[in-house]
Order: structure tokens, then C-alpha cells, then sequence
């Protein structure tokens, strides 16, 4: 499978991340978004008219959002990333993929305009993103009540992977993430799972590693 | 339980919200504190400055019995003394090297901070349980003039422990009834929602008159 | 903008990419005074009641300054030399002083915590004793003789080596960074950070490269920047005051950040202190 890529783009990590997440390989294409807008080139607009990235290229299948992706990854490697059979679950699900667009416009937006000095009115998206955040605040501390971590089901889902990466990056678009102790924990856990990977603004979880011994002073 | 003194106990999270072995940013009236809590369950509230470079130690990471600087590893005890210095892994930190701390005490599920040694022991606010906390853009004063109120949300008691932490910013520590099952604690989640959209309104609507 | 800030306004600030610039120009500013950088030949930068400031199109970037520099732009001999890649990196945005932004590029011990096992990891966090000097002919902050281990030290890196560094500030907020070249042995890389000072708390930072690599795609190089760069950006959020704190009691240094040391003093004695907290708050 071909990803066309970019380092800094969070639908592209998303993919990056499910695919580490469930052990596939993908081959990577970078695409030279900024500053070289070379998504918006005509090579690239034959694949995806949009001119977005990432574009996810398996044979003849040339997927262009990123949700889909998701499920395409899952479907190959890992079903259980997909919830079980409940209806109730497969809805969620679908609920969740459709709400990270919304993140994509808001988040992602403050995070373009104030990051990457793209055009933008700045407020409104933070004000918009803001909503977002409360949401998925809500519905996290609704699942924390009934002993539940994730979105959906008792395991992580694609769901989670659709919304993480714009949530972890807010502060990249100037909204803090302090104002949410159930989304701070639920990222900490999908940042804990094996075989999670970071992207630019996403630390590495240095309590995973104990400290290293031999350099310990002897006292304090 | 307006916040009149440094030696008056200021809620400030959730003991839930702060499994072992992490740190968060803990919200004040006079500011932001590292609060942290030890893979040993010990909890340490120090200043969120990093002595060495100014970052906030609230980013940072804990690893046993000490929260490092994810800046430069700078580590830290249960203290604030500097521990470890990465850069220079022989060097024993000089005693100067401290990020300062202060009094934090847990109690019934609340974590509270002062930022000097309080005579009494924070408030045990017998029969309620801890839900949630949550952040209101709107001024303190305007909901309450002594950070404690009484509501009766989906039918179910609530009390509320209200912190005023900077120029519109509030927070709301919500706490139910302690015989709530967790569909009454699932309806009052939703019923705080509704509650915060009233207070911000009421915000805007005052600023406007 | 009082006169306090002269010495930093007579210096020469990088306000665009030259390949980038949109037909209609682009509005931005530079501490805190609005200006248009238009394209055309000669590249012009206007301020909006119309004066036209003094312009050199260098090292990729349009480079201005609010004031007279005494001085030119200052050289990079190997931007010059044949077969070297030039990269643009292109532009971030960092709500920081310009000048904590210089001085987190000076600094290396960050690497294993901030750059994990790219350009640094633990346990080999230990920095060795190296060389600093403000050179007086120069009128630079030099640090020379700089190693530390890297398990990636650059795109066409493949596992871990111990990398030497050189660290160049020839004006207050553009500073190089010359580092082992891994595909021609004898030769450096040369890494820098142009930053252009929107406010004294507000900054756009244009990285830009000169290096040895036939290898590596010029997309994947761009990126290997960017990635660094912006695993900076949310420490260089977070830095308590925003300004650079110039009193030296305010922060503690240790013998590892030399080159920052000397950096600050340079500032002082230089007055460029633009983006710089003189007195502890």
C-alpha cells in the first residue's frame, strides 16, 4: 500500500499511526505540502481532485479520506479495530468518523492558521474547536462512569484513531487541552498502546522507559 | 470557601483524574502548579517552572518517585529538589536547585492545594462522591459569591466547589450524592453541560447589559 | 518601539520565502510595524504609509530591516559552494520570543527528551566539554569542538554516530549550525534558522539548509527539518516568561549551556534586547 504523505499533516498520522498500530507496512511517498503546495499539483490532483492529503493507494483502490482509510486497515489486518457486531457500536462508530471531520475543520484550521500562517479566522475556529472539545470531554466522562477508556467498546476502535491526532494537537492552534482531565487520560491511554508512533508535537511517553540505572547518583 | 488566605485549601482536581505516575497542570487562583503524583501514590504539587529554563514541569513526565522536565530530563523529588541532571549524569545537583512546593492533601476523592500550611485538613464534603471537573468561561463571582453551591441537577444533589483561576475562567469540581448509581451520575454529566451553557450565557447577557 | 530597541531595528530580518511570494505580496510584520513584501525585480518591502525599506534577496529569503544596518547581510561561504543542496524549509509560526527560539537551536542537551532517537536518546544524554567565544573581528558567538551521540543524525543517516557540531550566531536572531556531513567525511552540513520578530513574543521562523546529500529526495529533507522543528515548537510554547530572561539569576545554567551563556552576554553587551526581559518579574 502506497501513502502519499506529509509529515505534519494529522489525517496523514492518523494512517501512519493505524498501520504501526496493526502491523502493516506502508510505503511512503512524502509530499512537499509546505511550502511547495505540491498536493495542489496536477500529478496529484489526478489522483485526488481535492488536493488533500494523505491519498491511500492499494491497486486499483485510491482512497482519498482518511475514515475510509481507517477502515480499509482494519478490514486487512485487524477487524476487532472495528468494534464488535452491536448496532449500537457500528453506529457510534460511524458517529465518531463523521465527528472527526468536524475536528479536521476547527482544530485543524486554528492549528493551519496559527501554525502555519495559512488565512483563517482564528477565533472562530478556536470558539468552534472549543464545542468540539467539550463534546468529546462529555462523552469520554460518560464512558469513564461505566469503567470504559475508549470511544466505543471496550477496546480501542478506529474511532479513536479518527479523533485523536487534531485533539492531541490543539495547543498547535492555540487551545489549550487543560480544561479536559478525561480526554488527558484517554489520550495518555491510546499513547500507551504497543506500538503507538508520535508525529511532530506529540511527545514520546518517557515514563514507558525507567530511568536509565547506571547514571543514577548515589545520593540525594 | 472563598479563597481569602495562602492558607486557605483551594480544590484543584480530581483524585481519579491523577492516576500514579502523572503529572497535570493545576489550575489556581494565583496561577498554574505541576501537580503529580508518584508511581507510589504519593501527591507533590511544586511550582510549573522548570529552574533550569523556565518550562512548565506540567509537560513533563514521572517516572517512580520523581517528575522530570520534558525539556531537558531535569528530574525532581517529592520535594521539588533537583535530583538528576541527564547532561551531566555524574553531578550530584546542588541543594539550590529546587522548584518550590507546596501543602497538598487528598481527601474523598478531591485533591487540594495551599500555598501555605493550612491549620485544618480540607473539607471531607461527607456524603457526596467526586464526578467530574469541568471549565466554565465566565467569571467566578457570577455564579457564586462563596465557591461552594447546592443544586439539585436531574433530580439528583449536587454540590459544586467553585475556583476562579483567571480573568473568565472558572472551575467547577461537581460532586454528587454519594448513593448515585451511574445512571444518575451519567444524567448529571449531562445535566452539568446544560448548567455551564446557562452560567456562560448569563455571562454574556450581563456583559451586554 | 521605543529607542531602546535601535541596535535590533538596524538589523536585517528574513520576512519571506523569495520563491514563495504570492502575486499579491505578503502582508505580514516585523517588530510589531506592518509591511507588504511585493514580488517583481528588485523584490520591494513597503510599510503601510509607503516607505520603501532596504532589501537583499539572500539564502532563499527576502531579507529587510526598519532601520540602517551598518553592516551586510552577513556570509555563508558554503551557501556558495558547487554541489550543495539549498533547502527551503518554508515558515512556522512560534509564540515565543525570537530570541528563546535562537537560543533552543544553540542548545543540544534537549535532544533525547525532545528529538527522541532521531537526533538524541537516553542513556547517552551527557554533553562533553567544547569550545565558546564571542570572536571580536567577527563581532559572533562561535561554539567549536561540540559532539554528541545521535542515533539519526540526519535523513541519510542510517543508525547511530557521534556527530560533531559547530554553532554560529552572526546576528541576534539568525544563527547556523554546521554538523558532520554523513555523505562527504571533511565537509559540514550547514543547518540554520533565519527568525523573523512579529512581536517580542511572537515569531516566524524560516529554517534553511546547505548540504551534502544527493541521495535523499528534497521533500523527505524539507521534512526531516520540519519534523525537528516543530517537536521545538511546543517547548518554546510553554517557557515561562516568554521573554528571554537576561538576569542571570533568573534561570540556572550549567556547563553544558556555554553557548547560551555567551549568547545572552552577547545580547547584553550589544543591546539587542528586543524579545529579552531585563529585570526578574
Amino acid at each position: 500500500m502506497i501513502l502519499y504523505d506529509y509529515i505534519l499533516s494529522p489525517d496523514a498520522y492518523k494512517i501512519r499511526l493505524m498501520a504501526a498500530l496493526v502491523g502493516v507496512k506502508l510505503e511512503l511517498r512524502a509530499v512537499d505540502v509546505h511550502p511547495g503546495r505540491e498536493h495542489e499539483s496536477e500529478a496529484l490532483r489526478a489522483l485526488n481532485p481535492a488536493g488533500s492529503i494523505p491519498i491511500l493507494i492499494d491497486g486499483d483502490l485510491i482512497l482519498t479520506e482518511s475514515a475510509a482509510m481507517l477502515v480499509c486497515l482494519a478490514r486487512l489486518a485487524a477487524p476487532a479495530w472495528l468494534g464488535g457486531n452491536d448496532v449500537a457500536d457500528a453506529a457510534r462508530i460511524q458517529q465518531w468518523l463523521a465527528f472527526s471531520l468536524r475536528l479536521t475543520d476547527h482544530l485543524g484550521g486554528a492549528r493551519a492558521t496559527e501554525m502555519l500562517v495559512e488565512p483563517g479566522d482564528l477565533p472562530a475556529l478556536q470558539a468552534a474547536g472549543t464545542i468540539d472539545l467539550r463534546e468529546l470531554e462529555a462523552a469520554l466522562t460518560e464512558r469513564r462512569i461505566i469503567g470504559q477508556t475508549f470511544l466505543v467498546a471496550d477496546r480501542p476502535t478506529i474511532a479513536d484513531i479518527a479523533c485523536f491526532p487534531y485533539v492531541a494537537l490543539a495547543p498547535d492552534g492555540g487551545l489549550s487541552l487543560d480544561p479536559y482531565p478525561s480526554i488527558r487520560l484517554w489520550m495518555r491511554a491510546i499513547r500507551m498502546l504497543p506500538g503507538f508512533i508520535e508525529m511532530p508535537g506529540i511527545h514520546r511517553l518517557h515514563e514507558l522507559k525507567p530511568e536509565p540505572v547506571s547514571q543514577l547518583p548515589e545520593t540525594v | 470557601m472563598p479563597v481569602e488566605t495562602l492558607r486557605d485549601w483551594i480544590p484543584v482536581a480530581l483524585s481519579a483524574d491523577l492516576p500514579p505516575a502523572t503529572v497535570i497542570p493545576a489550575h489556581t487562583p494565583s496561577g498554574i502548579l505541576a501537580l503529580w503524583r508518584s508511581a507510589s501514590g504519593k501527591l507533590t504539587a511544586l511550582a510549573d517552572r522548570c529552574p533550569h529554563r523556565g518550562m512548565r514541569l506540567s509537560y513533563g513526565f514521572v517516572r517512580g518517585e520523581a517528575l522530570s522536565c520534558i525539556y531537558h530530563g531535569w528530574s525532581y523529588g517529592l520535594t521539588g529538589q533537583c535530583q538528576r541532571i541527564p547532561v551531566h549524569p555524574e553531578l550530584i545537583p546542588p541543594a539550590a536547585i529546587k522548584a518550590a512546593s507546596y501543602a497538598v492533601e487528598e481527601r474523598n476523592g478531591v485533591i487540594w492545594i495551599a500555598f501555605e500550611q493550612p491549620e485544618t485538613p480540607p473539607p471531607a464534603l461527607e456524603g457526596f462522591k467526586p464526578l467530574r471537573s469541568i471549565t466554565l468561561n465566565t467569571d467566578a463571582e457570577r455564579i457564586t459569591a462563596t465557591g461552594e453551591m447546592r443544586v439539585l441537577l436531574a433530580g439528583i444533589d449536587v454540590l459544586l466547589l467553585i475556583v476562579g483561576i483567571g480573568v473568565g475562567e472558572t472551575l467547577a469540581h461537581v460532586m454528587v450524592d454519594a448513593a448515585a448509581s451511574d445512571v444518575d451520575c451519567i444524567a448529571v454529566s449531562r445535566a452539568v453541560e446544560g448548567w455551564r451553557r446557562e452560567c456562560e450565557q448569563l455571562g454574556l447577557e450581563e456583559l451586554a447589559s | 518601539m521605543t529607542m531602546a530597541h535601535q541596535p535590533m531595528i538596524d538589523q536585517w530580518y528574513p520576512v519571506a520565502l523569495a520563491s514563495q511570494l504570492p502575486p499579491e505580496g505578503r502582508a505580514t510584520q516585523l517588530m510589531g510595524m506592518p509591511i507588504t513584501v511585493l514580488p517583481g525585480t528588485p523584490v520591494r518591502v513597503v510599510t503601510n504609509d509607503g516607505r520603501d525599506l532596504h532589501v537583499i534577496v539572500r539564502y532563499g529569503h527576502v531579507w529587510t530591516s526598519l532601520g540602517k544596518p551598518s553592516k551586510e547581510l552577513f556570509d555563508i561561504p558554503e551557501a556558495d559552494q558547487p554541489g550543495r543542496r539549498l533547502v527551503e524549509v518554508g515558515v512556522v509560526r512560534v509564540r515565543c520570543s525570537p530570541l528563546r527560539a535562537v537560543e533552543n537551536f544553540l542548545d543540544i542537551a534537549h535532544f533525547p527528551f525532545v528529538h527522541t532517537d532521531i537526533l538524541g536518546a537516553e542513556p547517552h544524554t551527557e554533553v562533553g566539554k567544547y569550545d565558546v567565544e564571542i570572536r571580536d573581528e567577527e563581532d559572533e558567538v562561535w561554539a567549536t569542538k561540540v559532539q554528541f551521540y545521535q542515533p539519526q543524525a540526519a535523513k541519510s543517516a542510517s543508525g547511530g554516530i557521534t556527530t560533531d557540531y559547530m554553532y554560529r550566531v552572526p546576528a541576534p536572531t539568525s544563527t547556523v549550525l554546521y554538523k558532520t556531513c554523513p555523505a562527504r567525511p571533511g565537509e559540514w552540513d550547514v543547518i540554520t534558522l533565519f527568525v523573523q520578530p512579529l512581536t517580542e513574543e511572537l515569531c516566524d521562523v524560516w529554517p534553511w539548509m546547505a548540504l551534502f546529500d544527493d541521495e535523499t529526495a528534497l521533500t523527505d529533507l524539507i521534512h526531516f527539518q520540519q519534523m525537528i522543528f516543530l517537536q521545538d515548537r511546543s517547548i518554546l510554547e510553554n517557557q515561562i516568561p516568554r521573554l528571554l530572561p537576561l538576569d542571570p539569576g533568573r534561570e540556572i545554567p550549567t556547563r553544558a549551556d556555554l553557548t547560551s551563556v555567551a549568547y545572552r552576554r552577547w545580547l547584553k553587551r550589544h543591546q539587542f534586547t528586543y524579545g529579552a526581559q531585563l529585570v526578574a518579574q
